[in-house]
């Protein structure tokens, strides 16, 4: 019998295969599953579930109110769609401005002397070894009033002579953005780096045989070449920043809410786990779709796979 | 290429091994010295020397689990329970009574005792997560004040006994503030645009909003609580910044300069700068007290009834006056630290006395407040199938 397994292909890729399926399908759909089952129910006033099924949760999550003030059959409230609208559009901003900031210093980092690039590459990979909130809250040492921007600002203010109000700049939507930024630039450096490490070098030369300048070299070559890490390190900067709450809880206040913290609030103070279960879900659905179409346009991206 | 990122691995690895290696030679020589220190005698770290408990009791677990608020009870304490009973205390912390009810109505938590703050505990026996206190084994009762037993959220303290007891007031920057505000309502003053701090609690900023229509804490009402959701609104632009974890930070830093906070924040804010004043609003303060409770399916109930009498014996519950400066409920302590002489270390390192400690308390506007105030107080209780117009009212606040 083993014998047979082992000449078998395809029963050995089953095989292979197998434990990561188990996985998957235990901690994944099974999961995913009962939050569909959950988002269909009721809350009881102690926030338990009642199993029925109701389209209340989505109804509430698209504006409508079952309970209006008094005197009005239905009422319109885009509260949470605001909240949608937000978090897409930050994720949005986040991704660019991360590709701006990225793109120049994987250029620099690949077309380095082979000997300092491992000791670049080094330095991005640093701050991933301080805990993900800690560095956050240094952020709030920066940012705030009496923090060390606005020291510098104002010390450099005070030396040209020109009057200085402090900036307001912790507890603000852009708070929020400079932290993503700053959380998420590792994962766009990387694969952009990947993929620009890998052109030929003999590539630059023809395009300078042919009598391109640099710029249509880098148009023309350098760019589309380096075209799947850039889309690996949007898809990898994009997804994560549209489901994170810590960045916006502690940069943001608790003020600047998206969806992340829309669900996380629905599981703990809310005491709502249906509405947030139906919050998780449409989140998703959003992702895949955003995901699906920017894939079918620029591909899936095979940097994603070596970054 | 693939060399390269080897390298980067193998330095990752090199030097992640040396950081572990050096902490854990520290590690070894510590705990080595505690070991042997504490064979000899039952000094704490600081050095104080662990009473004999006055109830003694067997127990028999060797372990106790607790899961309480975040920075809510003494090191010291713990290290003494450890050593008088040898028994090991677990403890895992929450900073919301959210999260700490979540934690436990999804079941199989495995904790002794927790920490409820009082209308949670109306919740926590509806949905039958608590045991009853067998009063004939809790002796130390008899330390408490009357005045902080016997509660309408927990009548005859069959599934509670106290912890701790705070307000919830208004704070200011007397620094950067001109006008104070004295009342609940002058919070919406348009001045204060942008420069308030507020706890993350559905419960007492709502609470506080329905004070200043003239309503009452608990209402359960639809109408008023519609009314509070949009004088609500009017008050959002004023604050800031929501902080149930430490609100005191962004008051000292300067990015908030007044708003809400309670007792024992405001005292250590009021320490670190004198211009903090701690000012009870002419409605009415919002009261509050943490409880002990004791969960349905405890493991170690001996070793809990052993913490709990060790605990509030008076010669352990005066670390709380030190270590945690909220209304004490013990009066036993009170009387004991009173003209006591005996040297202890405080909590800045320097030596002191528990007269200090007692007269520190005493002093201070924000721990030892006049019956007025609390006569002039309101309780929060639990509103049962009403919680739900609250959670609707916050979320619509919050999201805004």
């Amino acid at each position: 019998m083993f014998q047979r397994l082992r000449e078998s292909k395809s029963a050995r890729g089953t095989l292979l295969a197998l434990p990561t399926t188990a996985w998957l399908f235990v901690l994944l759909i099974i999961p995913l599953i009962l939050t569909l089952i959950v988002s269909f129910g009721q809350r009881s006033p102690d926030g338990n579930v009642i199993y029925t099924f109701t389209l209340n949760n989505y109804i509430r999550l698209f504006g409508y109110s079952t309970d209006c003030p008094v005197g009005q059959a239905s009422c319109f409230e885009p509260l949470y769609l605001n909240i949608l609208w937000r978090s897409l559009s930050l994720a949005f901003n986040t991704t660019w401005v991360v590709v701006i900031m990225a793109y120049p210093l994987a250029y620099f980092i690949a077309r380095a002397h082979p000997k300092k690039r491992s000791l670049y590459l080094f330095m991005v990979l640093i701050p991933l070894w301080t805990n993900f909130v800690i560095r956050v809250y240094a952020w709030m040492m920066l940012l705030r009033k009496e923090g060390a921007i606005n020291a510098i600002i104002g010390w450099l203010m005070h030396l040209l002579n020109i009057p200085f109000v402090p900036f307001e700049m912790l507890y603000t939507p852009g708070a929020v953005l400079v932290g993503m930024v700053y959380e998420f630039l590792p994962f766009m450096i990387l694969p952009i780096y990947t993929s620009l490490e890998k052109i030929d070098n003999s590539l630059y030369e023809a395009a300078a045989d042919l009598g391109a300048n640099s710029l249509k070299t880098f148009l023309r070559v350098t760019l589309p070449l380096s075209m799947p890490g850039m889309v690996a390190g949007t898809i990898l900067v994009f997804i994560p920043v549209m489901g994170t709450f810590i960045v916006s809880d502690i940069l943001g206040g608790r003020q600047v809410i998206l969806v992340g913290n829309l669900i996380q609030r629905q599981f703990l103070d809310a005491r709502d786990p249906t509405f947030g279960s139906a919050v998780s879900l449409i989140l998703m659905v959003m992702t895949l779709i955003v995901t699906y179409f920017y894939t079918r346009k620029f591909g899936f991206g095979e940097e994603i796979v070596s970054a | 290429m693939y060399k390269n990122r080897i390298f980067i691995l193998l330095q990752f690895f090199v030097i992640a091994i040396l950081m572990l290696a050096a902490c854990s030679g520290d590690g070894d020589v510590v705990a080595t010295v505690v070991t042997a220190d504490t064979e000899v005698s039952r000094l704490t770290s600081t050095g104080y020397t662990c009473p004999e408990p006055e109830f003694p009791t067997t127990v028999t677990s060797t372990e106790l689990n607790l899961f309480v608020w975040t920075e809510y009870i003494p090191a010291e304490m713990i290290e003494c329970f450890e050593l008088v009973y040898g028994v090991k205390v677990n403890r895992s912390e929450y900073s919301s009574n959210e999260e700490m009810y979540d934690r436990l109505s999804a079941g199989g938590s495995n904790y002794d005792l927790t920490q409820p703050t009082d209308y949670v505990i109306a919740r926590m026996t509806r949905q039958d997560l608590l045991q009853e206190f067998d009063h004939a084994k809790l002796p130390a009762l008899k330390n408490f004040d009357p005045r902080y037993l016997d509660f309408e959220f927990d009548p005859g303290n069959k599934y509670s006994i106290p912890y701790l007891a705070g307000t919830d007031a208004i704070v200011v920057n007397t620094g950067a503030v001109e006008n104070i505000p004295q009342s609940w309502a002058d919070l919406w003053k348009r001045e204060y645009a942008g420069r308030m701090v507020f706890p993350d609690d559905s419960r007492s900023v709502i609470g506080l909003t329905l004070l200043t229509l003239g309503y009452d804490v608990n209402t359960t009402d639809p109408l008023q609580l519609a009314e509070a959701r949009e004088k609500l609104y009017e008050l959002v632009p004023n604050i800031r910044l929501f902080d149930s974890d430490s609100p005191q930070t962004a008051l000292l830093a300067g990015a908030v300069d007044l708003g809400m906070m309670w007792t024992g924040e405001a005292y250590l804010a009021r320490q670190a700068n004198s211009d903090i004043q701690y000012i009870f609003p002419t409605e009415g303060v919002i009261l509050w007290q943490d409880n002990w409770s004791m969960l349905k399916d405890a493991p170690h109930p001996d070793a809990a009834y052993a913490w709990l009498n060790y605990i509030n014996q008076p010669n352990i519950f005066w670390m709380v006056l030190r270590d945690f400066p909220y209304i004490n409920p013990n009066t036993a302590a009170f009387n004991f630290a009173r003209n006591n002489q005996t040297k202890v270390v405080g909590v800045n390192g320097k030596e002191t006395t528990l007269a200090t400690l007692y007269v520190a308390y005493m002093a201070s506007p924000i721990t030892s407040i006049s019956s007025a105030v609390i006569k002039n107080g309101h309780r929060i209780v639990d509103v049962g199938e009403s919680t739900r117009l609250y959670d609707d009212v916050w979320e619509a606040v919050k999201n805004r």
